[in-house]
């Protein structure tokens, strides 16, 4: 990856890192809260082959996959404030696009699923309808991932953060500096 | 150094001011609105937890309610915690005793809520 000059003042970087990081932050607990909610949906449904979809283990599920696309959605939005992060031809940053890609997935699924269940009241997990939550939310942890490293190599190299002493982890701190990271072509 | 429009006296580069000026709210400066978020959430939580038990209780026993809420609670305080802790870190400021404060009454009203609310 070409190296972008300073644009901003380090400060003012670092600051806008920051507040980056409040929403990964946000993002991470509504993803661990999902987490939570498919075993608590599972449950139900293991009992309860399918009842409707507003029930509180639905609600949950239902808000948060709205929740997650809206608040990465907002993340993008503030991105556009660290030029360090910007993605191919002054796009979004990849690993952004992905992480919003796959949750949009999800949120659009949940629309499916309903049409799906008007038909066939089975809920077993491995149903058509429920693949693409699953392939959604792995997308997007695998952006977020390379997003999340990508913001927190960038504090490390401004001085704001302490880079891991694991060697593994600092290999791979570097290599997100170099842009290697998750691809050797696209910034 | 060129600033964004808007920014900068004309000629004489970045003044301190300016930097300022582009950073806005300080993130060390935020614990309180962050505080404020962490409480409504955890509120929240309590609210879509009592939903399920007092609306549902063939399907959500209260048991099970209590359960998503002080696992769910956890989340919520770890997240708090990471928030404040990082955007104070490389400063002057210390919220310790906000956090261990707002955290331990949390868990009070969660154990409370556990052993008094429910159907």
């Amino acid at each position: 990856m070409a190296q972008m000059p300073a644009l901003i003042p380090k400060e003012v970087e670092i600051q806008r890192l920051k507040k980056i990081w409040l929403i990964v932050i946000a993002m991470g607990s509504v993803a661990a809260s999902v987490e939570v909610d498919n075993f608590v949906d599972g449950s139900l449904h293991q009992t309860s082959i399918r009842d409707s979809a507003f029930t509180p283990a639905h609600w949950w599920l239902y808000t948060h996959f709205v929740a997650l696309p809206l608040g990465w959605g907002s993340a993008a939005i503030y991105d556009r404030k660290v030029p360090v992060l910007r993605g191919p031809n002054n796009s979004m940053n990849t690993g952004l696009k992905m992480t919003i890609l796959g949750y949009l997935a999800t949120m659009f699924t949940i629309g499916v699923n309903e049409m799906w269940h008007f038909w066939f009241v089975e809920e077993i997990f491995a149903v058509p309808n429920h693949w693409m939550f699953n392939m959604g939310v792995v997308v997007a942890f695998i952006g977020a991932l390379a997003y999340v490293v990508r913001v927190y190599a960038r504090l490390v190299e401004l001085g704001a953060e302490t880079p891991g002493e694991n060697p593994y982890v600092a290999e791979m701190y570097k290599m997100a500096l170099e842009g290697k990271l998750y691809s050797r072509s696209i910034p | 150094m060129t600033l964004p429009k808007g920014f900068g006296s004309g000629g004489s580069g970045s003044s301190s001011a300016d930097v300022e000026k582009m950073i806005g709210k300080r993130v060390e400066n935020m614990t309180g609105i962050i505080t404020i978020s962490y409480i409504a959430a955890w509120l929240a939580t309590f609210g879509g937890t009592a939903a399920g038990y007092f609306y549902y209780p063939w399907a959500y026993p209260t048991n099970s309610g209590h359960y998503a809420f002080i696992i769910l609670t956890i989340i919520e305080s770890i997240g708090y915690l990471f928030c404040v802790k990082v955007m104070e870190e490389g400063t002057k400021k210390n919220s310790n005793g906000i956090i261990a404060g707002v955290i331990a009454g949390v868990a009070v009203g969660t154990i409370l809520i556990s052993l008094f609310v429910g159907t």
